[in-house]
């Protein structure tokens, strides 16, 4: 296992260099999250520190997709990805490896986003750590959601559809701009199954509180289960799709 | 138990269906440690699902195949460390230098932290890559991606090498170094399986050849004995000083085929016929002068012909064909 934990973080390693800069990842990783907030985030009945949380885990939510599309769907059109599939390393940890390398894409984008926004609101972060292992786990989840959309893909943009096809509603009924105390009891149930309402929360708790509080760990449990649902998925479909 | 005497692989009665479409139809063959065996067999014959399966990239439905003495289906990993492949299309990561690439490849096999970079640079020597280590690959030609490739698949000096298509679509020159690299490779002890469509390339580098027509092997043989079975039939090449009839000759006594290959014809005889005064009574008689005129023995491409019922140029047009339409999609 150990041994197959380190093949993954090559290929976590291989995965930063090779697609950080791709030009997609930061056009939907960080300025359609920002168009969304500049669009949506002043009308809500929300607080600052809310639209804060909003705001950091759209840009991680659209950062780690994107470069979950571009980084699986290329490799499997370019046929890198069989190079991954032939080499003793199971496609289980492949897929870690791979999620791991879009997870650490997200807290770039966060920070890149959070300290100009809290400087300028000057918003109080009551627990930086609470908020980095916040922005992580959540990153490393929605990685794993973009895993299971290249995972029903062939091309990148398709992958970027589906990608949409979830992200997109999420950003509105997760909390993000509209508080979800405020929407219909249908849709605040609904909301309660989007991995986004997990991530604001969790957020906004640690920002908010300088102890950990239950329902900041609940959020980042259901994160992880979360997490480790979608590369199970993604795996099961790769599996079927690469036979 | 493994022992030195174990086949590099055995492929018993191996079958794999896409759907309604039967790839492998009780696929069965040995190959023998430090041997070169070539598969060989038109577009969709099933060579690629072979190897897919033989690799662990597919899984079979029913049948048993064991690589280095390892199960495919129950020991992947342990067979996979021990292999290395190269498939058709080079598979190399184009945003990172051969050096980067190589060294990957070593991570990903379980290459000592130590000997990775080491050996990089060897096989970047061997593969005269090193002037261009540093270079990101996307600048490279064809050819050198191919010599990378191969290269990659050789950090963890694999006992077993598989080779899909090696020399296709590289000019003559990186397509003759490539065959030298792969006797040497093989001179060192690397088994090696691979595919091509130049039969020649199979003539001249394999020790063992398996056809394959339809997802089950119709011939198993040596290249020799393979060309030997093609009995019956006499060929002769033939150039004459001006342009002759290819009517003409195809109606003199016993010819069953004529091709005109560039300024000569290869004409095909039955049983019956005498070749040789044949065609110099057809020259005197026409008022043209013999140049040259060879009696050849049945090739491989005969043997192929023969056996699989497709013509090898066919395979090759065909497969450019594909090629073309993927680059048109």
């Amino acid at each position: 296992m150990r041994d197959q934990f380190e093949k993954a973080l090559y290929i976590t390693r291989k995965d930063i260099r090779v697609y950080y800069l791709k030009a997609p990842n930061f056009t939907y990783g960080l300025l359609m999250p920002l168009a969304l907030y500049l669009a949506f985030g002043s009308s809500g009945n929300i607080s600052a520190t809310t639209l804060i949380s909003g705001l950091i885990s759209l840009v991680v939510l659209f950062g780690a997709t994107s470069i979950e599309a571009v980084a699986v769907v290329s490799e499997r059109t370019t046929g890198t990805f069989e190079r991954l599939l032939v080499a003793p390393v199971t496609l289980r940890w492949i897929l870690f490896g791979k999620a791991l390398g879009g997870a650490a894409f997200g807290p770039i984008l966060a920070i890149l986003a959070l300290v100009p926004v809290v400087l300028l609101s000057g918003a109080r972060v009551a627990s930086p750590l609470a908020v980095f292992v916040a922005v992580a786990v959540s990153s490393f989840a929605f990685a794993c959601l973009g895993i299971v959309a290249s995972a029903y893909a062939k091309w990148i943009p398709e992958a970027q559809m589906y990608s949409n096809f979830l992200r997109f509603p999420m950003a509105f009924l997760g909390g993000a701009f509209i508080s979800i105390e405020s929407m219909p009891e249908a849709l605040r149930l609904f909301s309660r199954f989007l991995p986004l309402t997990y991530s604001i929360e969790a957020l906004n708790e640690a920002m908010a509180n300088t102890m950990i509080t239950g329902t900041y760990l609940v959020d980042i449990l259901v994160l992880v289960a979360f997490s480790i649902g979608c590369l199970l998925l993604s795996e099961k479909v790769l599996k079927k799709r690469l036979s | 138990m493994r022992t030195i005497n174990t086949p590099a692989i055995t492929a018993t009665d191996l079958h794999k269906k896409y759907g309604s479409l039967t790839a492998l139809d009780g696929v069965s063959f040995t190959v023998e440690k430090g041997s070169i065996f070539g598969l060989l067999g038109p577009n969709g014959a099933g060579k690629t699902t072979t190897i897919r399966v033989l690799t662990g990239l597919t899984r079979l439905d029913s049948g048993e195949a064991t690589v280095l003495g390892f199960n495919i289906t129950e020991e992947n990993l342990r067979a996979k460390a021990r292999i290395g492949v190269v498939p058709e299309v080079s598979n190399i990561y184009e945003e990172m230098t051969a050096l980067d690439n190589l060294i990957f490849s070593g991570e990903l096999y379980g290459v000592i932290h130590t000997e990775r970079k080491g050996r990089a640079l060897e096989l970047l020597e061997e593969f005269n890559l090193v002037d261009r280590a540093e270079d990101i690959v996307l600048g490279y030609s064809r050819g050198m991606k191919r010599r990378l490739t191969i290269a990659c698949a050789l950090m963890h000096r694999p006992e077993l090498l598989f080779l899909d298509e090696p020399t296709t679509g590289l000019d003559v020159q990186s397509a003759h170094q490539l065959r030298d690299q792969i006797r040497r490779l093989n001179k060192e002890g690397v088994t090696v399986l691979l595919t091509t469509h130049y039969l020649e390339e199979a003539d001249q580098l394999c020790d063992q050849i398996g056809m394959i027509s339809s997802g089950r092997i119709v011939a198993l043989d040596s290249p020799e004995r393979l060309k030997a079975s093609v009995t019956g039939d006499r060929v002769v090449e033939v150039s004459f000083s001006a342009p002759a009839s290819e009517r003409e000759l195809a109606a003199l006594l016993g010819v069953v085929e004529v091709r005109r290959l560039g300024d000569k014809f290869r004409i095909t005889y039955a049983g019956m016929g005498e070749p040789v005064s044949e065609l110099v009574d057809y020259a005197r008689g026409s008022g043209l002068r013999v140049e040259t005129l060879n009696t050849l023995k049945p090739s491989l491409e005969d043997a192929f012909l023969k056996i699989t019922g497709t013509p090898p140029d066919e395979v090759l047009r065909e497969k450019e064909q594909q090629k073309q339409r993927r680059m048109d999609a």
